[in-house]
């Protein structure tokens, strides 16, 4: 593949999310403007208004709750009225609203009321420029990878956030496939693999059945709230409940400061005691002293056994959602190949050893827990990219994440397509009458895990009419679902007597309106033609910088010689060398506007140093 | 004796004078007439400070400057032409939308609403309805708010500032207190930011870890200090420091000036 229009993959996380991509046949994951491989998936506005994405916006995700968006991957893609938004209403501090027509979920931010999709979007697009930063091009295309579990809805959600950001969605993966596509590249395995997914927020457990280049997931389960969050909460109790009873029961939780300080201080310390035995918590001047006096330090030393004292129940819960999921995809132990641990928290020694414990194998230790699916989907997107559209493709077979069914009689849903089948599918049903001469049907189609249709999300419905009058039960309704490689769901109902027939082809939507994402797009594209112009004008500034960094070089023994022999400019090489590191870090950095700002320096000190060269001092 | 001395001195003598120190200030006043014996604030303080001290110290602020020149509200530098009875001018326009910006590197300076009053908030706290001021304060009120203006006169702009908190303090809706508060506080933050180097600038520890200990720090300064890793700017620090930008600005300066911190 040619690298002149490079391809990412995204691992967009509830937590944190990575960049990766491939080259020279080589995937590497991108680090972030800071440097660090990982981006929390966070937005926030700051108190001074300044708009924050990432490491910032964690920074004062404490200090600042109601304006600080995280864990909106919980969010994606969800009914208002939804279970899991009801829940993550009572937890989360930010300002849920429901959307226009009341179908989707909307966040309270700053002075704007904005969907998911535009959050996880703005996540996406500080991605997209690091990755533009790092590559020194721009970044159109990518695969995003998203849970096993996410519906059609969720996929579709997380596909709209891509295009806001400006991004062309090759691909929508789920993260086990994505994993497993990271340790299988290259290689020819065929084996059971177990992708154990231990992540900030949430812990998802996958079975996939990899045969050769083919990767098919056979079973999924987790726990939503269950994740490194937790981990971290543990030892910021501890520290909170042991300095209040250092000092004289002063609670570290009412000082959101303080709290912010604990929160990032537990953190650290929970990975550092991944390598290390233990470690020193140090947080001066942490909480004001009260009536005059100096403000508390805390300091503590946390040991690696202490943590795993105060975790143990979490490790356990894991394990416990593991031998569910294992049960319920019949698959035992001994038969899983390989064990893929994912998500920051697998790191900690004791998580791996519950893991080898359970499975009785060492579980894969290749590729780094935090970059594995972000790697997968830069692999993925390479392949798609590849010239002719095949290259090294790897062949992805995902599963329906979900039962797919039909509201009948009594408010129950009836399965028609089971959870964990292989797409492309097609699955017939008969249906039957309730009512004598009952001449119409409703079909809703529904998908989930509940019993009861209100629980499920309801895909769409028709009105199957015309039906032959007749006693109930007599009257048979062929149902057919199709489910096509894309996901793509058409449902159609044929009474079997008439052969009268209604069919829908069910298109996820991600809660945004039609005319709501054109404008959003629409507001993009004005944005991504200036940023084309801003790479444009990038391009020629560099041009012009470079070459007048070479003659300045060039120059410098000139005017050093010159300077030796003058009672002036005996500070111009060295404010000319501050000019020459501020040009260096704008071309570096690809900031245009930065750029911009130094050319006219640099032209002054290539006058100058000219001039000086030719013996002219002061230059033209 | 520089212009710099005598405003030095009458700095110096209102300072003592609000804070009770009468003996302090009159012989800060004298000395100034001693060198300048023509300066009108010096002998209008002095002439205040006879007229109220026959035999004992007044409180601070007790009575209304006497001298008119004081009394008259003092053009804000920067507002040329400005009338005299003229409130200062708004500091900042209000930020427009941060989804209009472009992405992290463009800094959008606001203004807490509340900034100055209550400068270790962090939590959000109603305003409080506005409450009549207390019987009696309105001469106490006068005072400090001459003396304010005096003082930002004087370049003083944080001891205009503690004036000016003590009269929102009493009469939180007063108008040209709130004018003064945020011009003092514009200023106020310039001068510090100023201080720091370029915005982009990014702050690094220039002591050793365990000597922070030794440092005499609140805990808001602890917190900011605790952002400082090397990787965030200036600016980065203003959005996360969840203080007044005023209150950030002046925790950085005298960070930087104890050496605490250096931008590279």
């Amino acid at each position: 593949m040619s690298d002149a229009r490079p391809v990412i993959g995204i691992d967009l996380g509830t937590t944190n999310s990575v960049v990766a991509t491939v080259q020279g046949g080589m995937s590497r994951v991108i680090p972030n403007r800071s440097g660090q491989a990982l981006t929390p998936s966070i937005v926030a506005v700051a108190r001074n208004g300044k708009r924050l994405v990432g490491a910032l916006a964690k920074r004062q995700a404490i200090t600042n709750p109601e304006q600080t968006v995280f864990a909106a991957k919980r969010l994606i893609g969800r009914r208002w009225g939804a279970k899991e938004v009801e829940d993550a209403r009572r937890v989360l501090p930010y300002a849920l609203v429901a959307g226009p027509e009341g179908n989707d979920v909307r966040v309270q931010l700053g002075d704007r009321t904005l969907s998911i999709p535009e959050i996880s979007a703005m996540v996406l697009a500080e991605l997209k420029a690091d990755a533009e930063a790092f590559l020194g091009k721009p970044v159109e295309r990518a695969v995003i990878t998203v849970p096993a579990y996410f519906n059609d809805g969720q996929r579709q959600a997380t596909k709209d956030a891509g295009r806001i950001a400006g991004l062309e969605v090759l691909r929508i993966i789920s993260e086990p496939t994505s994993a497993a596509l990271a340790y299988g590249f290259g290689r020819q395995t065929e084996k059971k693999v177990v992708v154990f997914d231990l992540g900030g927020g949430t812990f998802d457990v996958s079975i996939l059945d990899i045969s050769k280049s083919v990767y098919d997931v056979v079973a999924v389960g987790g726990d939503t709230y269950l994740g490194g969050e937790d981990f971290d909460r543990r030892v910021m109790d501890w520290l909170t409940f042991g300095f209040a009873r250092e000092n004289g029961g002063v609670d570290l939780r009412t000082d959101k400061m303080a709290l912010q300080r604990l929160r990032d201080a537990a953190e650290r310390a929970k990975c550092e005691l991944s390598a290390a035995p233990s470690t020193a918590i140090h947080l001066p001047f942490l909480v004001g002293g009260g009536e005059g006096k100096s403000a508390l330090h805390l300091d503590k030393q946390l040991s690696r056994e202490k943590l795993e004292e105060l975790t143990k129940d979490l490790v356990d819960r894991c394990i416990a959602v593991t031998e569910r999921t294992l049960k319920d995809a019949g698959v035992r132990t001994a038969q899983v190949g390989e064990v893929i641990l994912v998500g920051g928290m697998t790191r900690m020694p004791r998580v791996q050893r519950a893991v080898r414990e359970f499975f009785g194998r060492e579980p894969c230790k290749g590729v780094h827990p935090d970059e594995v699916v972000a790697v997968g989907a830069a692999i993925q997107a390479h392949a798609l990219a590849a010239p002719g559209g095949k290259g090294e493709e790897v062949l992805l077979l995902d599963v329906t994440p979900q039962n797919l069914g039909l509201l009948v009689v009594g408010g129950y849903f009836q399965t028609v397509i089971p959870k964990n089948t292989t797409v492309p599918t097609s699955q017939t049903h008969l249906f039957t009458t309730v009512q004598d001469d009952q001449t119409s049907v409703r079909i809703a189609v529904l998908q989930g895990e509940s019993e009861r249709a209100i629980d499920n999300e309801l895909l769409g419905e028709f009105v199957l009419d015309g039906i032959r009058p007749a006693r109930r039960g007599e009257v048979s309704i062929e149902v057919t679902f199709d489910i096509s490689a894309d996901g793509i769901v058409g449902v159609s109902a044929r009474d079997v007597a008439t052969g009268q027939q209604q069919s829908i082809t069910v298109t996820a939507t991600s809660g945004l309106t039609e005319a709501e994402l054109k404008k959003i797009l629409d507001e993009q594209r004005d944005d991504l033609l200036e940023k084309k112009q801003s790479w444009k004008e990038l391009d020629e500034g560099r041009e012009r910088a470079l070459a007048m960094i070479h003659d300045i070089e060039a120059l410098v023994p000139a005017v050093e010689g010159a300077l030796e022999r003058s009672k002036f400019g005996k500070d111009a090489i060295q404010k000319a060398s501050a000019v020459l590191v501020r040009a260096r870090a704008a071309i570096e950095a690809r900031d245009a506007a930065a750029l911009e700002a130094e050319l006219e320096p640099l032209d002054r000190t290539l006058q100058l140093f000219r001039g000086l060269a030719d013996g002219r001092p002061g230059g033209r | 004796m520089s212009v710099s001395t005598v405003a030095e001195l009458i700095d110096r003598g209102i300072k003592a004078y609000l804070a009770g120190r009468v003996k302090d200030a009159l012989a800060a006043f004298q000395r100034v007439l001693e060198l300048e014996p023509g300066n009108a604030k010096a002998r209008g303080y002095i002439v205040r400070i006879h007229a109220v001290t026959p035999s004992t110290t007044p409180p601070p602020g007790a009575t209304r400057p006497v001298h008119p020149g004081v009394a008259a509200p003092v053009p804000l530098p920067g507002a040329a032409g400005a009338r005299p009875d003229a409130a200062p001018r708004a500091p900042v326009e209000a930020a427009s939308s941060p989804w209009d910006d472009g992405p992290s590197a463009v800094a959008t300076y606001v203004l807490e609403p509340d900034g100055g009053i209550d400068l270790g908030a962090v939590a959000e706290r109603p305003r409080p309805a506005a409450a009549p001021p207390p019987e009696g304060a309105g001469a106490e009120i006068d005072a400090w708010l001459g003396a304010a203006r005096e003082l930002f006169a004087l370049g003083d702009f944080t001891g205009s500032l503690e004036l000016i908190e003590k009269i929102l303090h009493l009469d939180p809706e007063h108008a040209e207190a709130r004018a003064y508060l945020a011009q003092n506080e514009v200023t106020l933050t310039s001068m510090y930011e100023s201080k720091l180097g370029p915005l982009s600038a990014v702050p690094r520890l220039a002591i050793k870890p365990e000597e922070i200990l030794w440092l005499n720090l609140d805990h808001r300064a602890g917190f900011l200090l605790s952002q400082i890793d090397g990787a965030v700017d200036y600016e980065a620090l203003f959005a996360v420091s969840g203080l007044p930008r005023l209150e950030t600005a002046r925790i950085l300066a005298n960070l930087v000036a104890d050496g605490v911190i250096a931008a590279r």
